[in-house]
Order: C-alpha cells, then structure tokens, then sequence
C-alpha cells in the first residue's frame, strides 16, 4: 500500500527532514510513527499526502508512484487519504454536519449520497445528535471525532493521523484510539504518527522509530 | 450538474454573508472606482457633443459699414450665395437687429426704449456647408465675401472653437489615461480586498485541498463570488452615475457652459450601461483569479 524507496527530504539547504528512509506498509496494517518531536513524524505523513515532495527517493502510495505527481492529480491521491491532526482543523464557522459533508461534496458527490454518509459517519464516532452545533461548542475530543469522521466518510484506503491525542486527556485518547482500530478493523490503513509510547503499550502494532529524520527501528508487536 | 451549480451558488452567497464587511468593502471600492470612471467619460462625451452642436451652428456674420438700398440687398444675397461654401444667406436689417436684441433682454428690455432704430449695424449671417467649418475654408469665403461687401467687422467664432476642439481632445485624452489608471487601480484594491476575504478563509482553502478538492471545485465559488459582487459594484455605481449626474453634473454643465436651449445632456446608452455593468463583473472575476493564485496552491 505504501513504499519509500531512499526518500530524503530537505529544507531549503542544511536542514535535512528526512534522510534516507526506505520502508513498506502492506495494506490493512496498522503502524505507529514514534520519534521525539522534529524527528521527522510530521514531514513524512505531509510527504504521503503530497503536501510536500520528497527530495530525494520514491514514494508509491497503491502502486502510485508520487514523487514526481503532477499538481492537478494531488486532488485525487487524497481522496483515498484520510487525515487527521492534532488541532482537528475544523471550520469553526460551519455545523458539525457540514464539516464533515465538506470532504464528500469537496469531491462533487450527490447530495442524498452526502447527508446518507455523513450521518453514517457521525453515527460511528458516536456524534449523530450534534449535527447543528458548531465546533467550538463542544469538547476537544468530540472535535477530534468529527475531523476522524470528516476522515473516514469518505472511506479512505490510508489513515493517516499525526498526533491525533495530543491535545486530549486520556479517557478521550482511548476513545479516538478504539475508533482508529475499527477503520483499521474495516481494512482502511493507519499510520499514526505519535511521541506517546503508551498508546502502544496499550494497543500494540508494529512501531517505526524515527530520529532526526533517519529511520532507526521498525518493531513488530510482540505476539501475545 | 445542476447540483453543481447550486452548490457553488450556494456556497458563493454563503461566503459573501459570512464576511459581510470584506464584500460590502470590495462591492464599494469596485462601484466608486466604476463611477469614477464613468462621470470622467460623461463628462468628456457631454463636452465632445457641445462642440460638436457649436461647430454647427458656425456660421460668418459681416456687420456692414452703410446700410444697402433693398434693391441692393437682393443682388448681394444672389452674389454672396454663390460663394463657394456658402449655405445659406440672411439678411438682418438694422430694425431686426434691434427686434433680436430687444428680445433677447427679454424683462430688460425697457432698457432699449428711446434708442435709435439705427443703433446696430445691418448684417449679413452666412450658414456654411459642414466641410466649410474650419480655419482654412473659412477664410476663402471671407476673402469672396471682402469683394462683394463694405464689411465694417466680421464675426466667426472658429479660432476658440478650433481651441475647444482642442481641449475636448486634451480632456479626452485626459480621461482615457486617467480611467486606465483608475481601473487599475481599482482591480488592485479589488484583488487585495478579494485577498483579504481568502486570507481570512485559508483555513477552509486548506482543509478543501486536504479532503481532496480539485483546484477548480475550491476556485469557482470565489470567482462566482467576485462576480457576484462586480455585479452589484456595477449596478450600484451606474445608481451611484444616475444621482451624480442629475444633481451635480447637469446642473454645473448647463450654467457654467451657457448650453443652447435645445442642447440635452446625454447619459450612458442602454449599451453603455450594461458596458459598465458588465465592467464591474469582469473586475471582480479578475479580481479574485488574481488573488487566488496566491492562495491556492498544491
């Protein structure tokens, strides 16, 4: 599902984000990104969903090869990428409903089609009675749910979360845990991109260590 | 398809409510910059007209030195007539002189009573052909018109008329650069109005690109919302036109520039007022093509 052969990626002249990563995430998996902060986590997922280019290196996303894509096929390599990050990126001026209907008529879908899977989607992190309230209302994990939600409507083949409970106490990170799991359960593939090693002691999955931007550790979980 | 459209509509007209401040901005900076403009080319064509009414009503006026016997008078209408150039030939004996002139006091006329009926001069008026309208012509015929007269003074408005071509030429001129250089600067101060609008919406052009809007689904709401304000910009600056020039324009034109009676002011035609409708569209589409391609980026 997703390869990097040798992908280095810098910024501007010295600073080297990335440096020589090559790995491969079959599909269906479910894989944690540790590193201390400015391992280069953040820059690796942006690479995945073409927010940045590598400089060096291949990167195939379902036998796409997008280290070279051209501008007006990105649009269509994140429809199949789910994303979600740490401060949720919520329109705060728009419903919960429209926040997630967002992504689906973003990609021109009818509009029954729309409010069918939007509801869908709500109904499975658990926030279909909220649908007229705007972001701001509500609690930092149900605003995580609803970008997990704007995520999965439109059933993406990658997860990819960075720092999803960064901001979350707890009780709430397991819950957005338990609904990554499902979406991995239903055979969408998860990258979550994390510092907090006790996620994994909690759920364990294969682990890739990064630091200072050189992949050092690829775990596989130890089978219980 | 049709869901298409509605939805951009939709989500134009949305934007536009939701930052009420930033569109009144721009739809005013659009509809001032465009009446500007507009008043200046009013202006000018207004001006252009009256010289043009001006140059028709030329015509040569010789006041004569003796007053002709009414035998005379004929013949020298015959022999002034077949100048070449000549339309037209009037006669205005001294008591017509003075009947005009009575007439034109109008309530002052009381002015003239006990006055000698002999007080103007008799004059011939000469009406010329339309080609004869010009320095050059002109002053053939009055060469013709030396041979055949005793000309005490001769009257012809062409020097300053000539000068006011002039002018209007200078003042079109004038207008052209300075309308160029308002529109311009009027899509500038639209585009960064427009850009504001998307600076303050980048969040959303952001998480449209992430949840993988193509560049033209994230574009067309904005151009249609740049439209959508040209339009009214337009609209209200031809409203904006419409009460400048009953009230300011008209009334300084017809006092200061003594118009024949006769003379209408002209507004923009049918045609020219869709032009500056229309005007106002294009600007705000511009407007926002150019201050997208900033924001919106892969």
């Amino acid at each position: 599902m997703i390869q990097l052969y040798n992908v280095t990626k810098k910024y501007g002249g010295d600073s080297t984000a990335i440096k020589d990563v090559t790995l491969q995430i079959s599909k269906g998996e479910f894989v944690y990104i540790n590193g201390a902060s400015g391992a280069g986590k953040t820059t690796l997922l942006r690479m995945l969903y073409s927010a940045e280019k590598p400089t060096r290196g291949q990167i195939l996303i379902d036998r796409q090869n997008i280290s070279r894509i051209r501008s007006r096929q990105i649009p269509y390599l994140r429809r199949k990428i789910g994303v979600v990050f740490q401060d949720f990126k919520l329109l705060q001026s728009r419903t919960v409903y429209e926040n997630v209907a967002f992504a689906l008529e973003a990609q021109g879908k009818k509009r029954y089609e729309v409010s069918k899977k939007v509801y869908q989607a709500l109904k499975e992190v658990g926030l279909e009675h909220r649908l007229q309230r705007k972001p701001l209302e509500l609690s930092g994990g149900e605003q995580q749910r609803i970008a997990i939600a704007r995520a999965l409507v439109v059933d993406p083949l990658i997860l990819l979360a960075d720092e999803p409970s960064g901001n979350l106490d707890q009780d709430v990170t397991l819950e957005i845990m338990n609904l990554f799991k499902q979406a991995n359960a239903r055979g969408t593939t998860v990258l979550l991109a994390t510092h907090d090693h006790s996620l994994n002691k909690r759920f364990p999955r294969r682990i890739i260590t990064l630091d200072q931007g050189r992949l050092i550790g690829d775990q596989q979980p130890l089978q219980a | 398809m049709l869901d298409k459209i509605r939805y951009f509509i939709l989500r134009a007209l949305r934007n536009m409510r939701q930052w009420p401040f930033l569109c009144t901005a721009s739809i005013l900076t659009m509809a001032i910059a465009l009446a500007t403009v507009a008043t200046f080319f009013l202006v000018v064509v207004n001006i252009e007209q009256l010289a043009l009414r001006w140059t028709q009503e030329i015509q040569v006026i010789a006041y004569l030195n003796k007053v002709p016997s009414q035998n005379n008078v004929a013949k020298l209408k015959d022999q002034l007539s077949r100048i070449s150039g000549v339309e037209t030939v009037i006669y205005v004996s001294q008591k017509e002189a003075l009947e005009r002139f009575k007439k034109r006091l109008g309530e002052d006329a009381s002015l003239l009573e006990g006055v000698k009926r002999d007080l103007l001069p008799a004059s011939f008026e000469l009406g010329l052909f339309s080609e004869y309208r010009n320095q050059q012509q002109i002053a053939t015929v009055i060469e013709h018109l030396e041979n055949i007269l005793d000309v005490d003074d001769l009257r012809y408005g062409q020097k300053w008329l000539e000068r006011f071509n002039d002018f209007a030429k200078i003042l079109r001129f004038i207008g052209i650069v300075l309308g160029g250089f308002l529109l311009f600067a009027a899509l500038f101060i639209v585009s960064n109005t427009i850009k504001l609008t998307l600076y303050a919406r980048r969040d959303e052009l952001e998480i449209m690109a992430l949840v993988g809007a193509t560049m033209r689904f994230i574009k067309i709401p904005f151009m249609l919302e740049g439209a959508i304000q040209g339009l009214l910009g337009g609209l209200l600056s031809l409203l904006f036109l419409t009460i400048f020039f009953v009230f300011v324009i008209s009334r300084s034109l017809t006092s200061f520039w003594l118009t024949p009676n006769s003379f209408d002011l002209l507004f923009l035609t049918m045609n020219q007022q869709i032009t500056l409708v229309l005007s106002g569209v294009v600007l705000g589409v511009l407007g926002s093509l150019s201050s997208l391609r900033r924001f919106v980026r892969f």
